[in-house]
């Protein structure tokens, strides 16, 4: 190449994504015209990206089997920092230490969106919640996640909830550990 | 790392358009929703990488820019041909396109590879088409995974 | 201080215009309107000095009795133009630079939105006011 690079690549990229990501909800709403059909989708495509994007973080990270859900959460946090270059704190543990959020105070995702006030039940950030849910689920845990807060509504942080409901069986009989 | 996010991102955007598209006619896929999805997305992305570059000379400077500057933040790499009729006909070789050299060299992936560059003709086209160039853009894709881009730009 | 910022889409269509006062905002209007020729004028391929010169910042297109007229225009053909009072003589060429960069800045922004359509009237009320705040300085 014969002169640097006029663009800082990391960070096309990273806008890319947030104007595509964003294109496509503004499409779905034209498509699918009601808000929470729109929800749905995005949780699905969350989830179909999240089962890919496993092997490819633990492919790069070369993590082993998570030991605990604080294991598994501290692990989607390394994840979120790789991936979307923010790095979320891990608040409101439930006393019985099955559920647990994700508090974001910027998204690369939503940084530039204003929701229209048509579309304030929108859940533009399901995305992260089905990646999330398709992830964990390729390493046998069954969890469930939803947004609790979100930036977008005017809310301070955006916050995901993670709530593990049970480890999807291996092949190993009952009874091993 | 950011890479496999848009990938990922772009092979969802093309089930989810395909998926919505109508059931009946399986042969002609409509990729018209994904090219627009692009074309959106060109159109935005640009309003933001020109910001702090001076004015564009004319409309072979502008080509010359998507073809390197452009190009190489978006897909990684530099434009490898660039070829025009100086009328208006441009066209864009990349030997190695990014969303394609994922797709093995086989002969059922040919046939499935318009998918993958129908976004990025959209891409192109709002790019130009936000820097006040009207045109079409049409891929050509006979080896994976190198492709060419056909930009026919409409004088009013 | 400036007084009034406009915002003119590639085909001369307004997309934004704000006032600091609101009474002024008519005879402002037709005044940013008439300095789009200069504009045209100043992009004109065939007029010499305007292809030397490839910067963004057009400079002061016009002055009147009570106001000066700068201009901006992008790649992107979107034309900025912020009028500023004459009595203000502290407001050098290079604030006035820096209001159009981040005039900029907050359009770039602002068509980053999903939801914003290309080529429409500019109804954000949070860019109305970040408008405002860059032209008085509030920034």
């Amino acid at each position: 190449m014969s002169r640097s690079t006029r663009f800082d690549t990391k960070k096309v990229n990273s806008e890319l994504v947030t104007l595509t990501y964003g294109t496509l909800v503004a499409q779905m709403v034209k498509d699918l015209e009601n808000p929470d059909d729109v929800s749905k989708q995005l949780d699905r495509i969350g989830y179909n990206m999240g089962i890919r994007l496993i092997e490819d973080y633990l492919s790069k990270t070369g993590s082993g089997r998570c030991l605990d859900l604080k294991d598994t959460a501290d692990k989607i946090q390394t994840a979120f920092r790789m991936y979307l270059g923010v790095q979320p704190n891990v608040v409101n543990w439930s006393p019985a230490g099955d559920e647990f959020s994700f508090s974001l105070d910027s998204n690369p995702l939503t940084e530039l969106v204003e929701l229209p006030d048509d579309l304030k039940q929108l859940k533009y950030c399901n995305i992260i919640c089905g990646a999330i849910r398709g992830a964990l689920e390729m390493v046998q845990l069954d969890v469930q996640s939803w947004v609790v807060q979100d930036q977008l509504k005017g809310d301070p942080n955006t916050e995901i909830r993670v709530k593990f409901i049970r480890r999807l069986e291996d092949a190993m009989p009952a009874g091993e550990d | 790392m950011e890479d496999t996010l848009l990938d990922l991102l772009h092979s969802e955007i093309i089930n989810y358009t395909l998926q919505n598209g109508d059931e009946k006619d399986k042969k002609e896929e409509d990729l018209s929703g994904l090219e627009y999805i692009g074309f959106s997305t060109g159109y935005r992305i640009i309003e933001r990488l020109t910001k702090e570059m001076p004015r564009f000379k004319d409309e072979l400077d502008t080509m010359k820019f998507i073809c390197t500057d452009f190009w190489l933040a978006v897909y990684k790499k530099q434009i490898d041909n660039l070829r025009t009729n100086h009328q208006g006909v441009y066209v864009l070789q990349d030997n190695a396109f990014r969303f394609l050299s994922r797709l093995s060299s086989g002969k059922q992936y040919l046939e499935a590879a318009p998918r993958y560059v129908a976004f990025t003709c959209g891409v192109i086209r709002g790019s130009l088409a936000n820097l006040s160039i009207q045109c079409l853009v049409t891929a050509e894709v006979q080896s994976l995974p190198s492709c060419k881009f056909h930009i026919q730009v409409q004088r009013m | 201080m400036a007084v009034c910022a406009a915002i003119v889409g590639k085909d001369n269509s307004p997309k934004f215009f704000c006032c600091v006062n609101p009474d002024e905002e008519l005879a402002f209007q037709f005044k940013v309107l008439s300095s789009l020729d200069i504009i045209e004028e100043k992009l004109n391929p065939t007029n010499k000095s305007a292809s030397d010169n490839r910067e963004l910042y057009l400079g002061q297109l016009y002055s009147l009795e009570t106001c000066k007229i700068y201009g901006y225009v992008t790649n992107t053909k979107i034309k900025f133009i912020i009028v500023v009072d004459s009595t203000n003589m502290a407001l050098r060429d290079n604030e006035i630079r820096s209001m159009f960069r981040r005039m900029h800045s907050e359009y770039a922004d602002m068509v980053s939105n999903p939801f914003y359509i290309p080529g429409e009237a500019i109804t954000s009320k949070m860019f109305d006011a970040n408008i405002k705040s860059i032209i008085t300085g509030t920034v």
